[in-house]
C-alpha cells in the first residue's frame, strides 16, 4: 500500500495540489514562467473558478506569466470551456485555468491549453515539464515586459453564441421550461443563471448560485451529492434539473421525478440530440456505457474508444470524423461544432432543444434507452499490482475481445470488465457492465476474486 | 562582476536590473517572507511606479500576501510616501512600495514599511532576510487565504495631510516648473493643480514604463541640464525635479541655476528650526557643515550618524518626535517630523516654497544669504581589503589637530574644513568627500586621493 498523501501532483496533466503548503504561489509562479516559456512571449489567456485560493494563485501565474514577457489577458471567474474557447477566438498562444474541477476546495490546480484552446497532449505537456524541471525560463527585461488586459464579458458572450448556432432558441423559449440549478456556487454561477434565464427564457429556480460563496456541496456532481437539486425539481415541480460542478465543464441531470440520472444516460441522451443534427460518428472512453453503442448504431454511426482522460477523448475526436464525444461517467459531453471541450452549457441547451422538439418528459427519454446494469469499484494503488491483474483477467477469459490501451479492457457479447489505473488518485479503478444485473455482479466479483489473489 | 551588480539584497529591501538581476522568484519570496514577519493584524498596501516591471512585482508580491493570509490593499501607481501616508491612516500592518526610485528604468526594488509606515529598523529586517533565506513561509490553509482590492484615494488623503502643515492657498502664488522624470510625482500633482487651483507647470508628467525622459536622479548636474533651462523662458519662480518615486527633490533658482542638492537640508533645516528653535537635526557623516552653521546660528544641534537610509531609520527611533525638527542626507532626501518621518520629495518642494514665502526673498538670495561652502567629492576602486589599515593609516597622516570620528569610516574637523573618508556600502569604492568654507579644499582633496589610491 502506499502511504504517502498526495497533496501534490506536478504531472503530465499539469499541476496539481493542496493549497497552502503544498500547491504554494512560487510553485504555481515558476509554472506559469516555465508555460510563458514555452509559448515564446505571446499572450495567455487567465481563467479561474471560485476557490479561494483563485485569487492567490490567479497573482502568482499572472507574475509567472508577465516575467517570462508575454502578454496575460485575464478574464476572470469563468467556467473552464468558456476560457479555452476564447484562447482560440482571440487567437492566444495559449490558455491557463485556475481549477481543480470536481476536487475538494482545499485542491486548486493549472489546467494547460495550447494555441487552440485544446488540453495540451502529450508532446506538449512532456515539453512543458522538461522545460519546468531545467528552471532554465525567459526572464524579460523592463523593456521586453507586458501587461495585463481584462476581457470581462466578451468570453461568455462568445461562448454562449456558439452553443445557440446549434439549439433552436424560438422553439426553447416557447417552452418556458420549469428548471433547476444547482451551480454549486462554482465559476458557471452567474453565466448559468443567465443562459438559462435570460437567453433560454426558462422559468429558472437555482440554488448555490454566488460565486462569492464556498462550495455547498461536494464538488463532483453525482446521485449522491444532488440531494438539495432532487428535492429542488421536486417541490418546484420542474421539468428538468441540471448540476454543475465548479468549473462548468461537467454536467448532471436530474429527471422530473427527482432521480439524478445516470452520467452514461447523460452522454446518451445528448448525443441522440446531437446525431439527429449533424454527421460523424462517436468517440468515448473505454468505460462508458454501451447504451452509447445502441444509440449510435440507431443513427448507423460507429463508437470509438479512447483511454480514460478529456485529453484523450479529445485526441481521439481529432483523429476521426467525429459528431460528438465525451464520456459517459464522468458526466462530460464534447461537441466539437461548438469546441473541443467538455462543456455543460452544451449539454444543458441539447437537452432543451430535445425536450422542446419532440414529446416525452426526460424520465420517458431515459426509459426508451436500452438498459445495462454497471457495477463499479475502486481499490487503493500499489506499484506493480495492475500487471499481474491483467494477466490473470486475460487468462480467465481467453475468448473475450481484448483492448490495453489504458489497464485492461475485456468486451463479451453480453458485457465488459475493465480495470485501470486512475489519471488523478492512487486508486485502481474496477468496472464491469452487462446487459443484465446478475451478470453484471458475477463480472465484477470475478474481478475481485482474482484481485484478492 | 556585471552579474553581481545586477541584484542587490540588503536590509533596505531587494533592488535589481529586472531579468538578469531581479526576478519573480525574489518578489515573491521576499513579499512571502515580509508577510511571515509582520506581527500585526491589518492589510497590506502595496504600491508601484510607472515602470513596466511593476505590474508583475505587483502581481508577485500580491499572490505571495494573500497566501500568507494578509489581505490586500492595492493603491495602483503611486509614490512611496503615499504609500507611507496610507499605511497610517488604514491602521495597515505594513506595505510595500514596488519602485527604484532615482535608479534607471531597467531597474526596479522591493522596499518594506512597517506599521508605522517607516522602513524597517535593521532588526526587523534583519529578521526578514533570515526568513527570506530559510524559505519557511507562513502560507495558511485554502479558507483563510486575503483577499484583494483597490483603493484610488490616497492621493486624496496623503494631500489631507500635507494641506494640514502647508498653507496652499499663500504658496499658489509661485510660478513653479516640475520635472516629474515620468514618475509618480506628476500623479500627486496634477491633483495639486486641480485642488489647489495652483497652476503648477509639469513636465515630463506622463507615467512612462519603458523608458524615462532622462535618469531619475535628483543632483545639480541633472537639475542644470534638464530643467534649468526651462526657468527664465516659463518666468518661473523656482524648478524641482523629483526621482522616480517622488523620496527625493533638487530645484533650481528663477535665475535657472541648480541648487546644489547638499543645499536643501540646511535650506529647509533654516525654516525648520525657525519654527522649532533649540531642535535637533539629524544627517549623516558627509553631509555638509553648513547644516552645522544653520543649527548654530538657530540655536538647534546637529546628530551625525554613519551614511545610509538605515542608519537614520534605526537613530530616530531614539527620540520622540518633538525633539527633531528633520532628518535627512545631502541627497536631497529629507524628513519632518510633522509627518513623522517620511522621505518625501513633494514636503521638501513644499517647505521650501515656504520659506521663500515668510522671507519675502526669491531661492538665489536666501542661498546667498548662507556662507559660502565648497565641497569635493573622489572614489577610488576598493582592491586590497586592508580597510581598517586604510583608516588608521589616513589619520596618522592627516588627523593631526583635527577632531576624528570613527563612526563610519573616518571623518576628521578642523574649524574651517573636514573630510570624510569611508567604503561604500552597495560598491566596492572607497569614497573620498572635503568641505572647506569658501573656497575648495583642493590640496587636502588631493593629498588624501593620492594615500587612498596608494592604500586602497
Amino acid at each position: 500500500m502506499s502511504k504517502r498523501e498526495h497533496l501534490l501532483k506536478i504531472g503530465v496533466s499539469g499541476i496539481r495540489g493542496v493549497v497552502g503548503g503544498f500547491l504554494t504561489p512560487g510553485l504555481a509562479c515558476e509554472f506559469a514562467q516555465a508555460f510563458g516559456t514555452y509559448v515564446e512571449q505571446g499572450r495567455v489567456v487567465l481563467g479561474r473558478d471560485t476557490r479561494s485560493s483563485g485569487e492567490m494563485l490567479e497573482n502568482a501565474v499572472t507574475a509567472g506569466l508577465l516575467a517570462a514577457g508575454c502578454e496575460v489577458i485575464q478574464v476572470g471567474v469563468l467556467p473552464t470551456p468558456t476560457i479555452q474557447m476564447y484562447v482560440a477566438a482571440i487567437g492566444a498562444a495559449g490558455g491557463i485555468a485556475l481549477t481543480a474541477s470536481h476536487n475538494p476546495p482545499e485542491y486548486n490546480a493549472l489546467k494547460l491549453f495550447n494555441h487552440a484552446g485544446l488540453f495540451f497532449n502529450h508532446y506538449e505537456r512532456a515539453e512543458l515539464l522538461d522545460l519546468y524541471h531545467q528552471s532554465d525560463f525567459y526572464q524579460a527585461t523592463n523593456e521586453e515586459m507586458r501587461g495585463v488586459q481584462v476581457h470581462a464579458d466578451r468570453p461568455m458572450a462568445l461562448h454562449l453564441e456558439r452553443v445557440l448556432r446549434h439549439v433552436d432558441l424560438d422553439l426553447i423559449r416557447a417552452r418556458r421550461f420549469r428548471v433547476a440549478l444547482d451551480g454549486v456556487n462554482g465559476a458557471g454561477s452567474r453565466m448559468s443563471v443567465h443562459f438559462l434565464r435570460d437567453v433560454l427564457g426558462c422559468d429558472l429556480h437555482a440554488i448555490s448560485v454566488d460565486p462569492t460563496q464556498v462550495f455547498p456541496r461536494e464538488a463532483e456532481p453525482r446521485p449522491d451529492t444532488l440531494g438539495d437539486l432532487a428535492a429542488l425539481v421536486r417541490r418546484e415541480h420542474c421539468d428538468i434539473g441540471f448540476g454543475q460542478d465548479p468549473d462548468g465543464d461537467r454536467l448532471a441531470v436530474c429527471d422530473e421525478t427527482g432521480h439524478v440520472i445516470d452520467n452514461d444516460d447523460v452522454l446518451a441522451l445528448v448525443s441522440d440530440a446531437a446525431l439527429e443534427r449533424v454527421e460523424g460518428d462517436v468517440v468515448v472512453n473505454l468505460t462508458t456505457s454501451s447504451v452509447i453503442d445502441a444509440v449510435a448504431a440507431r443513427h448507423g454511426r460507429r463508437v470509438f474508444r479512447t483511454p480514460v482522460g478529456e485529453a484523450n477523448v479529445v485526441e481521439g475526436m481529432q483523429s476521426v470524423r467525429t459528431a460528438i464525444g465525451g464520456e459517459g461517467s464522468n458526466g462530460g459531453v464534447i461537441f466539437p461544432s461548438v469546441h473541443l471541450c467538455r462543456d455543460s452549457y452544451t449539454g444543458m441547451a441539447f437537452l432543451l432543444n430535445r425536450l422542446a422538439s419532440s414529446p416525452g418528459t426526460v424520465s420517458e427519454r431515459v426509459a426508451a434507452l436500452p438498459s445495462f446494469f454497471r457495477r463499479s469499484g475502486k481499490v487503493a494503488f500499489e506499484h506493480g499490482r495492475l500487471g499481474p491483474l491483467m494477466q490473470s483477467l486475460e487468462a480467465a477469459y481467453p475468448d473475450a475481445d481484448t483492448n490495453r490501451s489504458d489497464g485492461l479492457k475485456l468486451t463479451f457479447a453480453d458485457g465488459w470488465i475493465h480495470v485501470r489505473a486512475s489519471n488523478t488518485e492512487p486508486l485502481l479503478r474496477i468496472a464491469a457492465e452487462a446487459t443484465t444485473a446478475a451478470r453484471a455482479e458475477q463480472l465484477q466479483s470475478a474481478v475481485e476474486r482474482l484481485l484478492r489473489g | 562582476m556585471q552579474r553581481a551588480k545586477a541584484l542587490r539584497i540588503s536590509p533596505v529591501g531587494v533592488r535589481g536590473i529586472v531579468g538578469p538581476g531581479l526576478t519573480v522568484t525574489h518578489a515573491l519570496d521576499f513579499a512571502a517572507a515580509f508577510g511571515t514577519l509582520l506581527a500585526t493584524d491589518g492589510p497590506v498596501l502595496l504600491g508601484r511606479d510607472p515602470r513596466s516591471s511593476g505590474n508583475m512585482l505587483r502581481a508577485a508580491a500580491t499572490s505571495a500576501l494573500l497566501a500568507c493570509g494578509r489581505d490586500v490593499i492595492d493603491l495602483g501607481i503611486v509614490s512611496t510616501p503615499v504609500i507611507q501616508h496610507a499605511i497610517r491612516r488604514r491602521n495597515a500592518a505594513g506595505g510595500i512600495s514596488l519602485g527604484a526610485s532615482h535608479n534607471a528604468a531597467e531597474w526596479n526594488a522591493l522596499k518594506f514599511l512597517g506599521p508605522a509606515g517607516t522602513y524597517l529598523a535593521s532588526s526587523e529586517a534583519g529578521e526578514l532576510l533570515d526568513i527570506y533565506h530559510l524559505k519557511k513561509f507562513a502560507f495558511v490553509d485554502w479558507h483563510q487565504i486575503g483577499k484583494l482590492s483597490t483603493a484610488d484615494d490616497a492621493i486624496e488623503t496623503y494631500l489631507d495631510d500635507l494641506e494640514r502643515v502647508f498653507d496652499f492657498a499663500r504658496l499658489r502664488q509661485f510660478r513653479v516648473v516640475v520635472d516629474c522624470c515620468n514618475g509618480t510625482s506628476s500623479t500627486i500633482l496634477e491633483r495639486v493643480r486641480e485642488r489647489f487651483a495652483w497652476p503648477l507647470i509639469l513636465i515630463n508628467a506622463r507615467l512612462e514604463g519603458a523608458a524615462f525622459a532622462h535618469e531619475p536622479e535628483t543632483s545639480a548636474r541633472m537639475v542644470g541640464s534638464q530643467l534649468g533651462p526651462l526657468i527664465q523662458p516659463l518666468a518661473a519662480d523656482a524648478g524641482f525635479l523629483f526621482d522616480a518615486d517622488a523620496d527625493r527633490v533638487a530645484c533650481a533658482t528663477s535665475r535657472g541655476e541648480a541648487l546644489s542638492e547638499e543645499l536643501i537640508l540646511p535650506l529647509v533645516a533654516d525654516g525648520q528650526l525657525a519654527k522649532f528653535p533649540g531642535r535637533l537635526v539629524l544627517t549623516n557623516l558627509s553631509t555638509t557643515a553648513l547644516v552645522d552653521e544653520v543649527a548654530r546660528r538657530r540655536g538647534g544641534e546637529v546628530i551625525r550618524v554613519p551614511v545610509g537610509r538605515q542608519a537614520a531609520i534605526d537613530a530616530l527611533s531614539g527620540y520622540r518626535p518633538e525633539q527633531i525638527a528633520l532628518a535627512g542626507e545631502g541627497t536631497g532626501a529629507i524628513m519632518l517630523p510633522q509627518f513623522r518621518f517620511v522621505y518625501d520629495g513633494i514636503a521638501a518642494m513644499l517647505m521650501v516654497l515656504t520659506i521663500m514665502a515668510d522671507r519675502g526673498q526669491a531661492l538665489h538670495e536666501i542661498a546667498g544669504s548662507f556662507p559660502r561652502y565648497s565641497m569635493l567629492k573622489g572614489e577610488v576602486p576598493l582592491k586590497q581589503m586592508r580597510i581598517p589599515q586604510l583608516y588608521s593609516e589616513l589619520r596618522d597622516a592627516f588627523g593631526h589637530q583635527g577632531r576624528a570620528d570613527t563612526l563610519d569610516g573616518l571623518r576628521v574637523d578642523w574649524p574651517e574644513q573636514w573630510f570624510h573618508v569611508r567604503v561604500s556600502q552597495t560598491e566596492p569604492l572607497v569614497r573620498v568627500i572635503c568641505e572647506a568654507q569658501g573656497d575648495p579644499p583642493q590640496a587636502l582633496f588631493d593629498g588624501l586621493m593620492e594615500q587612498v589610491r596608494r592604500l586602497a
